[in-house]
């Protein structure tokens, strides 16, 4: 390994950590009453459904012409917990709950993106961007 | 008589240059299905082990430009047509194109301050960038590029892995002698 290598990792983690650190403090202190989030799915770039996020559980079956996923709405968050798609990497995104966080299914054309409801308690996140 | 031979040598040159191609992309075939089997659950989505990249480094580092770039849309068709579908080989393929360019890029410029190790660590991160360009352009969302900061953590673990596997790799083959007529070249 050259000089070179280590510079670039060093400059790597560096860039990356600059954009973690302040999520992980963002998470550590939030608040999920104050802020209602809702999760929109859409497929293949029409809007399926959307969902409030809630404590409390519930199930959404995204049945479309590309395939079959299932989502679950539990604790504020949303995951996916089950797809008949060849990769399944939409099951590694796990439990998904921040503003602008998103699930996306490739295969299946699905993708679902965490928002604030407008008007009801401007979050930080929207001035950092 | 005389151009009769140097004939010969370039067609079996060419020749050759065919059969290596044709043999790295399998081979990168192959380590993309070994690697749908290794279970490592990197809990980052979209991060995978980039195992196919060692045979696209090397690649770039024995042939011209152009015989790695057809060696990677090769792998690229290859892969897409086993195990996936057509919208996972326009994801592939922005990925395969993103990396290629990478890396091609500082192999032109860089290659005396960096090792290969180097050179596929931003290789992987490149092939990230691009699947979350071509995921960001498909779905109209730059949301995507939340996942970004954890991949490139992954790619400094998995470019050094594969970049340690590519130093172990070129010395081992530059003593074949299918390979002799192309080290000429390179050094």
């Amino acid at each position: 390994m050259k000089r070179g290598d280590m510079l670039l990792i060093g400059l790597i983690v560096i860039v990356a950590l600059a954009f973690l650190v302040p999520r992980w403090f963002e998470s550590s202190e939030k608040n999920h009453n104050e802020t209602p989030k809702v999760a929109n799915i859409t497929v293949d770039g029409k809007l399926f459904k959307t969902v409030e996020l809630t404590k409390e559980e519930q199930i959404i079956d995204v049945k479309t012409e590309f395939g079959y996923n299932i989502l679950k709405v539990h604790d504020y968050g949303i995951e996916m917990i089950e797809a008949d798609c060849p990769d399944e990497v939409c099951l590694s995104f796990g439990f998904v709950e921040r503003n602008g966080g998103t699930i996306v299914c490739l295969p299946h054309r699905v993708l679902v993106e965490i928002e604030g409801i407008p008007g009801e308690g401007d979050d930080v996140d929207v001035i950092v961007k | 008589m005389m151009s009769m031979s140097s004939l010969n040598e370039q067609s079996s040159i060419a020749l050759k240059r065919t059969v290596i191609i044709a043999i790295f992309a399998a081979v990168s075939v192959v380590l993309s299905l070994v690697e749908m089997y290794i279970p490592v659950n990197m809990s980052v989505p979209g991060a995978k082990l980039g195992l196919a990249n060692i045979m696209v480094l090397t690649c770039l580092y024995f042939l011209r430009t152009r015989d790695a770039f057809m060696m990677v849309i090769l792998k690229t068709l290859l892969t897409s047509f086993m195990f996936g579908t057509f919208s996972s080989f326009l994801f592939s393929i922005m990925g395969a194109l993103f990396s290629f360019a990478a890396m091609w890029f500082l192999l032109l410029v860089g290659r005396d301050k960096l090792s290969v190790i180097g050179i596929s660590i931003i290789g992987g991160i490149a092939h990230n960038f691009g699947q979350l360009t071509a995921a960001a352009l498909y779905f109209g969302t730059l949301n995507i590029f939340y996942y970004l900061p954890m991949l490139m953590i992954m790619g400094v673990l998995t470019g050094i892995a594969v970049g340690i596997a590519v130093r172990y790799l070129i010395p081992a083959l530059s003593k074949l002698s299918l390979f002799d007529s192309f080290l000429a070249k390179t050094s």
